[in-house]
């Protein structure tokens, strides 16, 4: 069943993909027997058939997952867009030390652990990628707004 | 003969080079720490790491070296969570576990790693001999295929991935196609039309390679171990002293030889990587000399066999990705993307035009396998003690690298929500069946596919047949076809032999 809810839902997108396909994409001008067109509408084709071929004739799989883990996993997608949401503003020290301790205390982490291991990952992490590897990372908008506007109220008193 | 000296001449040069002799070492430990957690495997760790090398700034000889030092490393690394824990790492190790968890629990687990160790040496170093001797002659003869010819490739290249890999054909063609439907997003090369954009201009070069990699693979292993999450430590078997004996390695010196070599073979196949080849080995073996039905029990050639081939299908994948650019499995897939990122076009050409980009590669595979062997038979402890990582330590830690990654490659925190979507994408493909690198491999094949199409028909005035007008484009489509019915055709076979009762799954 979830099988064939998953190729229903991607044969609407790809009925789109093909529509796209053949209505829309054309080139002004062309010397090549071949346009832009043609490519994407033979492999829509050959998407179709296969979608149409998984639901008439579905694997037996039910995806077994049960309610709680449903729970957990949506946590986690919350958590990561929330983390990537986070990552600038707050910059990767702080954005890294909230997700991290808030995944692993999900995950199971007792006690005061996960925040230990928050402050390590993102402290450590900041030093290795930043001062070892020389890898760009977000200092956060927020301390730059703070130390920008240091100096300005010094210079307004 | 002379070519391939002067070629190894070259990529020693350029692998001994102090940084690179580094960056080897550096990859193949990392490797080998990556591919011991628990449920990672190769292709996921190549994947989370790609961005990060990338974004190290060094030369294209010199990421792609730390690349395949990782790739390699990893495929070592997986045999000891499946020898320790029961727990592969990925496909490719499945078989390994068959004989190898028996063993640890009957107290060798000291024997067991350190005979898996070298059997993937000499199934590694096998693969990288035979590559350095095949390359060149197999590059210059794929230099004269036409556009038409390389239309073919791709062909049998994708009728291999749908009859090999994973459980239905059907899913591991629509996996594929999906991977060319994503690759034609982005504005088109010869005509300059925009295509699926949706006026963002975000994507108006394309879905970014890495975005796709470390989303459908990086993040959809973290989701996945989410799933299956048990909170606390896994159970890990104690590395005891024991060691592997002359007598195990007199035993299974022919084993370890016939699983080289249909590693390697399996390895050239399109698509096909270590876990078909490893599944083979295991199956032929067990066929040969399993006399006493002493497989699954512990016995030494049944842990010998799957470690043989999987690293020589490692060393195989590379030849048709350093030769034709189509790589030969789904990690290959990843590392002929990092490729085309530094701009060099994988293929027949790359021997003459980039020689020390290719061989050095290749030389790299030799320091590597030997690095390997000689951190593993003493380091196995150190490695050991990574299966005991908790878990709920090891998922945020995925995120962190993935997203590490990606920002400092691209900069823009959209990205960094679109790779949670793949992810999400991807955690449902997997929890259906569909395997991954067929995605991955339409995703980097795409470009390639579509212009040699229209290059040939471009070539013909729009006559369709000039795909099968040369013979070698011919005796592509008749392997592809050969390749389709002979899987089918043994499963008829062995379904009557049996007497109507089901092939069993291997």
């Amino acid at each position: 069943m979830a099988d064939r809810i998953f190729a229903g839902v991607l044969l609407i997108v790809t009925l789109a993909y093909a529509a796209i396909a053949f209505t829309t994409i054309s080139a002004p001008f062309q010397y090549d027997p071949l346009g832009p067109e043609s490519w994407p509408q033979i492999l829509s084709l050959v998407a179709i058939a296969c979608l149409l071929v998984i639901v008439w004739k579905p694997d037996a799989i039910e995806l077994g997952v049960a309610g709680r883990t449903w729970l957990r996993l949506g946590a986690t997608v919350i958590m990561l867009c929330a983390y990537a949401e986070l990552y600038e503003p707050l910059g990767f020290v702080l954005a890294t030390i909230l997700f991290g301790g808030a995944l692993s205390a999900m995950l199971g982490a007792g006690g005061v652990r996960p925040v230990i291991f928050g402050v390590a990952a993102g402290g450590l992490g900041y030093l290795l990628c930043v001062t070892l590897l020389d890898l760009n990372l977000p200092e956060g908008d927020i301390f730059e707004t703070l130390l920008a506007a240091v100096p300005r109220t010094e210079g307004a008193s | 003969m002379e070519a391939v000296l002067n070629g190894l001449a070259t990529g020693f040069g350029v692998a001994l080079d102090p940084l690179n002799l580094f960056l080897v070492l550096a990859g193949c430990f990392g490797g080998t720490l990556i591919g011991a957690l628990p449920g990672l495997g190769p292709i996921n760790g190549v994947a989370i790491l790609l961005p990060i090398a990338y974004g190290l700034g060094f030369g294209p000889e010199s990421a792609l070296i730390l690349l395949a030092g990782i790739y390699y490393g990893a495929e070592y690394g997986g045999r000891i969570s499946s020898i320790l824990l029961n727990v592969p790492g990925d496909a490719g190790a499945v078989m390994t576990t068959l004989d190898g968890n028996p063993m640890a629990r009957a107290g060798a687990a000291g024997r067991a790693l350190s005979l898996s160790a070298v059997a993937s040496f000499v199934g590694g170093t096998f693969a990288v001999i035979l590559l350095s001797l095949f390359a060149p002659p197999l590059a210059s003869f794929a230099v004269t295929f036409s556009p038409a010819d390389y239309v073919a490739l791709m062909v049998f290249a994708f009728a291999s991935l749908a009859s090999l890999v994973g459980k239905s054909a059907v899913k591991t063609l629509l996996g594929a196609t999906i991977g060319l439907m994503l690759a034609t997003v982005g504005i088109d090369a010869n005509t300059g039309v925009a295509r699926y954009t949706f006026g963002i201009p975000d994507i108006l070069a394309g879905i970014d390679f890495l975005i796709v990699v470390v989303g459908l693979f990086g993040m959809a292993e973290l989701l996945t171990l989410v799933e299956h999450q048990v909170s606390g430590k896994l159970k890990s078997l104690p590395v005891d002293k024991s060691f592997v004996r002359l007598v195990d390695l007199a035993r299974c010196k022919w084993t370890i030889a016939r699983a080289s070599v249909i590693g390697f073979f399996i390895g050239i196949l399109p698509g096909t990587g270590a876990s078909v080849a490893s599944a083979v080995a295991y199956g032929t073996e067990k066929r040969i000399s399993d006399s006493e039905k002493t497989f699954g029990t512990g016995d030494v050639r049944g842990l010998a066999a799957p470690e043989a081939a999987n690293n020589a299908a490692a060393g195989g994948a590379m030849v048709p990705m350093l030769t034709l650019g189509i790589p030969g499995s789904g990690t290959t897939a990843i590392l002929l993307g990092a490729l085309l990122m530094f701009n060099i076009q994988p293929g027949p050409m790359m021997f003459t035009q980039r020689p020390e980009v290719a061989w050095g590669l290749i030389a790299s595979m030799y320091i590597g396998n030997i690095a390997l062997l000689v951190i593993n038979l003493p380091l196995v402890g150190l490695f050991a003690r990574m299966l005991t990582i908790p878990q709920h330590y090891l998922t945020p830690l995925i995120a962190i690298l993935a997203f590490i990654g990606i920002y400092t490659i691209v900069g823009n925190p959209f990205d960094l929500l679109l790779i949670t979507g793949l992810g999400v994408f991807g955690w449902f493909l997997r929890k259906l069946d569909f395997s991954l690198a067929p995605v991955i491999l339409g995703f980097v094949l795409g470009g390639l596919f579509e212009d040699n199409l229209r290059r040939a028909l471009s070539i013909s005035g729009g006559d369709w047949a000039i795909l099968i007008e040369n013979y070698k484009s011919i005796t592509l489509y008749i392997l592809a076809l050969l390749v389709v019915m002979i899987p089918i055709w043994l499963a008829r076979r062995a379904r009557r032999i049996h007497g109507g009762v089901p092939a069993e799954e291997d």
